[in-house]
């Protein structure tokens, strides 16, 4: 038995093929004519006959029959090329050969439509299980949904889920009354029930023996109409298995949930104990030098030193630097950082981040290369500025010996790309993979300043971005940060018209 | 300098008033002092100073209503201050006429650069110079001309409206939105990848290294800077 491909012959070739068979067999009996007893020759015909009632069903075998006895009569009776219908036994076997045609027909349709019947079967229970699959792989409700609408656009239906929360309100509202209307009473019941003509659906509660979760609505995708009746059974099942995906996705996202509290309050402990520990340290050290200027008020030959002066700044810059740090972690951690995302160039944003470092570090050489024909890239400037002024103000700060920064962009495949290479001591190789990570420094117990937020922020920024960014040592001695964001499909351009 | 040249301060928070007043004392500026936006307002009308000073976030007003009652009626330009948590406000007020700003922290050689900027424009009569001139570039607004090196420029319409605006704001912050009105007319502010593609070809032209630009700068997520 093979599924899926028809077992009929279509009309037009069954009929041709029936009386091809006889004639077939009528020419290559000639020949034996004589040595072969009549009677074994009507054997020949009736098998003919028989295998076109199995192979091309009732009607051609009818016209093999009929053709059959004819050519029988016409060729092999004596005198031969002649009808001459004397004896009645042909009657007798033009009968046979009909009832053989017709019994045989009736029993291969009946077979063929039980083959059908069973493959239907095969191929719903195929894809049922698929639907099961791809149920269980579900991570999000709109997985879910996706997955239902692949599996009933097959059998010409549209399910729309209407889903409640843990705390039994709805999460999307309905648009209609008719159907809100409907949806209620499934939920008060319990049970499917048929829309009317205002709704014309059927109604399906996902229940689980918790709780009844939500309400699947099935209609027909062409012109409106509640599914078949023999189709019903089919969505409960589907239904059923939905019920069982939202109860899963509930607990998962109770498991999330939990887990983001847990993250949240880690973070909290950690800035905490950065602002105790690494804010405390510096402004102890300001505290106690603004004390010493203050002793020394009055007394000219306590001047404070110009390297007095240039200490507290640079303690209070770093403070400072720090709190921008932690004030933008914060932002970022809370989730409410709206990207200003704009198309531009990275000409611009390197440009801004050099000219801040110049700013902060007069004479700190760096080298630019920068691909000709760079193409716009959808980014935050802000934010990629405050990435960018991170890596560079990194490189200065651990690679101060080996001055030459490097600032690199191209473009590779269908990212973006942006460095920031030094020829410093490079990131300790057995951390690399966790710098990124928030309060991770290189060294833990460094004399440098810093709370190990620089390459968290741009970590959350770029990703922020759908971008990704990654830490290595170069082969040939120094650190290099390297930012990939997607080229995306830069909005249109067009030359002005007449040079000007 | 033989006038004497008027600073006005709107500034809630003390500490601040009175490092700003002590710095720009020594420079020779003569400092007037408003801790509130209200005060700010009536020391502007009287003592017509020749620059503002503006604090962002004052108890009593918001310091973008303080710089769209001065524009009313006056031009004198205003720098404003701005911690971390304005910056969407910071690009109200530069639209709504302020000229430049800082963000807080900043150091004392910046606050001076910029004041001394601001007050330069001011004293040579503000805008319409005929001709600018900067590194070895110069524009003639007049001749509608550019050389650099003496040698001339070709630029295209767009990039020489475009350096008209700028060259003739310097100093001042210019918005994205503001450039886009001034060179490609009213209806176009979703167009802005166009502004960064002629400042980028403008700095390919004129400036000595366009990566790191030094008269036709960036202020991220703000708009454009000239400086001569």
């Amino acid at each position: 038995m093979t599924c899926g491909k028809a077992a009929n012959a279509s009309w037009s070739s069954a009929y041709p093929m029936a009386i091809t068979a006889c004639v077939l067999t009528a020419v290559l009996a000639m020949p034996l004519r004589h040595y072969l007893d009549l009677a074994n020759i009507v054997m020949l015909f009736l098998l003919v006959t028989f295998l076109t009632a199995l192979k091309l069903g009732r009607g051609p075998a009818v016209v093999s029959a009929v053709l059959g006895v004819v050519l029988f009569d016409y060729i092999f009776v004596p005198p031969h090329l002649a009808f001459i219908p004397t004896d009645a036994q042909y009657m007798v076997m033009l009968v046979v050969m009909l009832a053989v045609a017709l019994v045989t027909g009736q029993l291969t349709a009946g077979a063929r439509e039980q083959t059908e019947l069973a493959c239907r079967r095969e191929e719903q229970t195929r894809r049922l299980y698929q639907l099961a699959r791809d149920l269980a792989g579900a991570l999000s409700r709109w997985d879910m949904q996706r997955a239902l609408d692949d599996y009933l656009r097959h059998s010409g239906y549209r399910a729309m889920l209407h889903l409640l929360d843990a705390n039994g309100v709805a999460t999307t509202p309905v648009a209609e009354p008719g159907l809100a209307e409907h949806i209620d009473a499934v939920l008060r019941r319990g049970e499917s029930i048929e829309g009317d003509a205002a709704a014309p659906a059927l109604f399906i509660p996902l229940k689980t023996p918790a709780r009844i979760s939500g309400v699947m609505v099935v209609s027909a995708s062409g012109p409106a109409s509640p599914p078949a009746m023999q189709d019903r059974e089919m969505f409960l099942v589907v239904a059923s298995l939905a019920a069982i995906t939202v109860e899963r996705l509930d607990a998962a996202d109770e498991v999330q949930a939990s887990r983001d509290q847990y993250a949240s309050e880690r973070l909290r402990a950690s800035i905490l104990s950065a602002l105790s520990h690494d804010l405390r340290t510096p402004l102890t050290a300001l505290v106690g030098m603004t004390d010493t200027l203050a002793l020394s008020d009055g007394r000219s030959a306590d001047r404070p030193t110009p390297e007095m002066l240039a200490a507290i700044r640079d303690q209070a810059r770093s403070i400072g630097h720090m709190v921008t740090n932690l004030l933008d972690m914060a932002r970022l951690y809370a989730g409410n950082v709206s990207l200003r995302k704009e198309w531009q160039l990275f000409d611009d944003v390197i440009g801004a981040s050099l000219r801040q470092l110049r700013a902060a570090h007069p004479g700190q050489p760096v080298r630019t290369r920068l691909a000709p024909d760079l193409p716009l890239v959808e980014f935050d400037a802000v934010l990629l500025e405050r990435v960018l002024g991170n890596l560079l103000e990194n490189a200065v700060k651990y690679a101060p010996a080996e001055p030459t920064i490097e600032v690199d962009a191209w473009v590779d495949g269908r990212d973006a790309c942006l460095a920031v290479s030094d020829r410093g001591p490079g990131f300790p190789p057995q951390r690399i993979e966790r710098m990124f990570g928030l309060f991770e420094r290189g060294n833990p117990e460094s004399s440098r300043p810093g709370v190990g937020l620089g390459l968290a922020i741009c970590r959350a920024i770029v990703e922020a971005h759908g971008g990704e960014i990654r830490a290595e040592n170069r082969a040939d001695g120094g650190a290099r940060v390297t930012i990939r964001l997607p080229l995306g499909t830069p909005p249109a351009f067009e030359e002005e018209d007449e040079p000007g | 300098m033989s006038v004497e040249i008027n600073v006005l301060l709107v500034e809630d928070e003390p500490h601040i008033r009175r490092v700003l007043n002590a710095v720009l004392a020594e420079e020779g500026y003569r400092v007037y002092e408003a801790e509130t936006g209200a005060r700010g307002l009536i020391e502007a009308s009287t003592r017509k100073p020749d620059l503002l000073i503006v604090d962002l976030g004052l108890p009593d007003m918001d310091g973008v209503e303080v710089v769209r009652s001065v524009r009313h009626w006056s031009e004198v330009p205003i720098l404003i201050l701005s911690a971390r948590t304005e910056e969407t406000e910071k690009i109200v007020a530069l639209d709504e006429g302020a000229d430049d700003y800082l963000t807080k922290p900043f150091g004392v050689g910046e606050l001076l650069a910029r004041v001394r900027a601001l007050v330069r424009r001011r004293a040579r009569g503000g805008d319409g110079v005929p001709v600018v001139s900067f590194g070895d570039v110069k524009v003639d607004l007049v001749r509608r001309a550019v050389t650099r090196a003496d040698e001339p420029v070709h630029l295209t319409n767009i990039e020489y409206r475009l350096l008209a605006v700028l060259v003739s704001h310097p100093g001042k912050v210019l918005t994205h939105p503001h450039l886009m009105r001034e060179v490609w007319g009213p209806g176009q502010a979703e167009n802005s990848h166009y502004l960064r593609i002629y400042v980028s070809r403008l700095r390919q032209k004129l400036e000595p290294n366009p990566t790191e630009p030094e008269y036709l700068l960036t202020e991220s997520g703000v708009g454009y800077r000239f400086v001569a």
